[in-house]
């Protein structure tokens, strides 16, 4: 599902991934551990475009990116197969929490509006908030928006789904609704790449540990055996 | 509660107590002094005072050199102090001891002012063009082939005023602030033909060859000197003076210098009748007459302001998405679009707009053209504000949109810009509020809107200081509700912040 092959990718301070490849399979769960600074953001953002590279190749739900910039109409295509859930949620505030999930399918994906409705309304009561439909997302706690950023991404019903520290920016008990959905989602087979940098979590969820220091792959393999 | 309603309106009425006449200077003060000062508008223009063509920064014409003349009978130094025609009187007591600039000897002055005895007599010209269909001033009693005829006048002058009286002739009469204005807007099809007093157009003629005079010169009408009416030693003085210049010949001498028709001025001016002074109508009178039209003028000012913003607004966000999104070869010219609009006077743009594009074949009307005018304008400032709050909204949002499969104009429409536009509304309703109140400038391009309206009146009728407080209050009347809907979107945009 996703092929990465020599990435490597470098800021003006410096190389920021060398020489990267690794595979996810279809119904795969990776979590992408290492430090901070390792590069596993910047590597998840190249995956659906956000960040250029300046080597190697990436395959990912049946689309190809190469070094430098890419068409538009490319990246529109693949964002509608990759779903990214981000650690500051980045929900659209001028929406209610409905409008939010339900835009993309109207929007990009063309559903009439009754059908994104209540493909919509769907993925809230999925993610346990069915009732907050109404609601701005001001309103709501932190692991709340985050679950709703997360159904928001799923409307789309992408083929792989990227998280970024989808956690970090919760305390543990928030942390711990959006991971009950996140493990809920792998035992559904949704294939999925997760940076975190929680170890419980990662060993839970996930079947395969990718870590990556200062730009590289230094292990990889079951969660199993690398978090033991 | 109505004290802190009143509250806001103390500095109007502050203003308006300060703008009532102060104390004015007595002829023993003019000598003491040492120097006369006299107003006049060099804009106004040839014969009467202008800039001296080989020297710029000098002033010539008849009237500087009478001003002069009267200077030296008073045993002093004669002062120019400038001002705009139409609001010239206005200067007296304050400025300037008198008023020496082609004022006509009217009822309504020699009601508010001191008139000297008259130095000038000029006659009433119509001019249209040479190809025109207009070859007669009866032609004006019946439509044009174009509808009513559209004459031009100087605001204020004694043209505007017979014009506007001849209620059988089938003409529009728009006034302008400068002489030659309507000239060159009959030489650019926007009007039909000018009218003014006939020393004037003589002094133009070759600049303006493809214009002619049409019938004989009518209505005719004398000059005079303004001088305040609490200084009668100053104002005898004058005509005093006056009286030795004509006399000795010394006008007549000026006035053959000036090519101005020496020896029939002189007897006109000797044999000049008395003009009796207009009587002053009770305020109850006045509303009756004033109201109506002040508040016409006010519907003019809001027409102008609510059709004029939601266009600058659409522009303005146009051109904000284009300098952050649009193709790069784009925008350096949007950026030069925003700085020469914001740059330069919205007055030179209104002229720009309704006196250069004529020539160009592009005649707009007055209203159309001032709709352009403010729009563009106002554009300018919407466009910077539009594009602070476009650059206001987190980059994540931006992000995120994209991430769903949006394209960069979806995430714009849906995202974006919902959210930068409820960022800026404060701003965005200021800006309503600046607009407003500059409608008032397109008075220059002959919109008669509440300003206009409010100095035409105060100049005929005498009452400066009532309909002072009149505008004022129609000016907040329709502010006010404004001023509350800026504070309700702040406090809207800070509770969803």
């Amino acid at each position: 599902m996703i092929a990465i092959e020599e990435l490597s990718k470098s800021w003006a301070a410096g190389p920021v991934l060398r020489d990267v490849s690794l595979v996810v399979k279809e119904g795969d769960v990776t979590a992408l551990v290492g430090p901070s600074g390792g590069g596993k953001s910047t590597l998840l953002r190249c995956l659906n475009g956000l960040e250029l590279f300046d080597a190697g190749t990436i395959s990912i739900a049946g689309h190809r990116l190469a070094e430098g910039g890419h068409p538009p109409a490319l990246l529109e295509r693949l964002r509608r197969d990759v779903g990214l859930v981000f650690q500051q949620f980045n929900l659209f505030p001028n929406m209610s929490v409905l409008e939010n999930v339900a835009l993309a399918p109207r929007s990009v994906a063309r559903l009439p509006a009754e059908e994104a409705r209540s493909r919509a309304l769907a993925l809230l009561e999925r993610v346990g908030l069915g009732s907050f439909a109404a609601a701005r997302p001001v309103t709501l706690s932190g692991g709340q928006q985050q679950r709703v950023a997360i159904a928001r991404a799923l409307a789309m019903q992408p083929r792989v789904m990227l998280f970024d520290e989808p956690t970090s920016a919760l305390d543990p008990a928030m942390s711990a609704e959006v991971l009950d959905v996140i493990g809920d989602l792998a035992r559904g087979g949704q294939t999925m790449l997760i940076v975190t940098h929680d170890h419980g979590f990662a060993r839970r969820a996930a079947n395969r540990v990718v870590e990556l220091v200062a730009g590289r792959v230094v292990r990889q393999g079951s969660a199993a055996d690398l978090l033991e | 509660m109505t004290a802190r309603l009143l509250l806001p309106l103390a500095p109007v009425i502050v203003f308006v107590l300060a703008a009532a006449p102060a104390a004015t200077a007595e002829l023993d003060e003019v000598v003491a002094r040492g120097e006369f000062i006299w107003a006049a508008d060099q804009e106004g223009g040839g014969p009467h005072v202008f800039p001296d063509p080989e020297r710029p920064e000098r002033l010539t014409g008849f009237e500087v050199e009478l001003a002069a003349l009267i200077a030296a009978e008073l045993g002093v130094k004669p002062r120019f102090q400038q001002g705009q025609w139409d609001r010239l009187p206005l200067l007296l007591g304050r400025a300037a001891d008198c008023v020496i600039n082609g004022i006509e000897l009217l009822p309504e002055r020699r009601r508010d002012y001191h008139c000297s005895r008259p130095y000038f007599a000029y006659s009433l010209q119509l001019l249209a063009r040479r190809d025109g269909p207009l070859d007669a001033f009866e032609k004006l009693a019946a439509p044009g082939p174009g509808g009513r005829w559209r004459v031009g006048v100087l605001t204020g002058s004694a043209a505007e005023i017979f014009m506007r009286s001849q209620a059988d002739l089938e003409v529009d009469v728009i006034g302008y602030d400068g002489t030659i204005d309507s000239l060159e807007q009959v030489t650019s099809h926007v009007l039909d033909a000018a009218v003014m007093d006939d020393c004037i157009f003589n002094f133009y003629a070759d600049r303006f060859a493809a214009l002619r005079v049409v019938g004989r010169p009518f209505a005719g009408g004398l000059y005079t000197i303004l001088t305040p009416r609490d200084t009668p030693r100053l104002s005898a003085a004058i005509d005093d003076a006056l009286g030795r210049i004509i006399a000795d010949g010394r006008l007549k001498s000026l006035y053959d210098r000036w090519d101005l028709a020496g020896r029939q001025q002189i007897l006109a001016l000797r044999d000049a009748a008395e003009i009796p002074p207009a009587g002053r109508r009770s305020l109850r009178q006045l509303a009756g007459e004033v109201l109506p039209l002040l508040l016409k003028s006010a519907g003019m000012t809001l027409l102008l302001s609510i059709s004029a913003f939601p266009l600058a607004i659409l522009i303005g966000l146009a051109i904000a998405i284009g300098r952050l999104h649009g193709p790069p070869i784009l925008r350096p010219l949007l950026a030069g679009y925003v700085e020469v609009l914001r740059g330069t006077p919205l007055m030179l743009q209104l002229y720009a707009i309704f006196f250069l594009l004529p020539k160009v074949g592009l005649a707009l009307p007055a209203i159309v053209a001032a709709l352009a005018g403010l729009a563009l304008n106002y554009s300018a400032y919407e466009a910077e504000i539009y594009r602070a709050g476009l650059k206001a909204v987190p980059p994540g949002q931006f992000e995120a949109a994209l991430s769903l499969g949006m394209t960069k104009w979806q995430a714009l429409r849906h995202v974006i810009v919902p959210q930068a536009v409820r960022l800026v509304m404060p701003p965005v309703t200021n800006d309503f509020i600046a607009l407003f109140k500059d409608t008032s400038v397109c008075s220059v391009i002959t919109v008669v809107e509440l300003t206009k309206r409010y100095s035409v009146l105060a100049l005929s009728t005498g009452r400066i200081v009532e309909l002072a407080i009149v505008t004022a209050l129609l000016y907040l009347a329709m502010s006010w509700p404004l001023a509350l809907l800026s504070r309700w979107f702040e406090g809207q945009s800070e509770k969803h912040s």
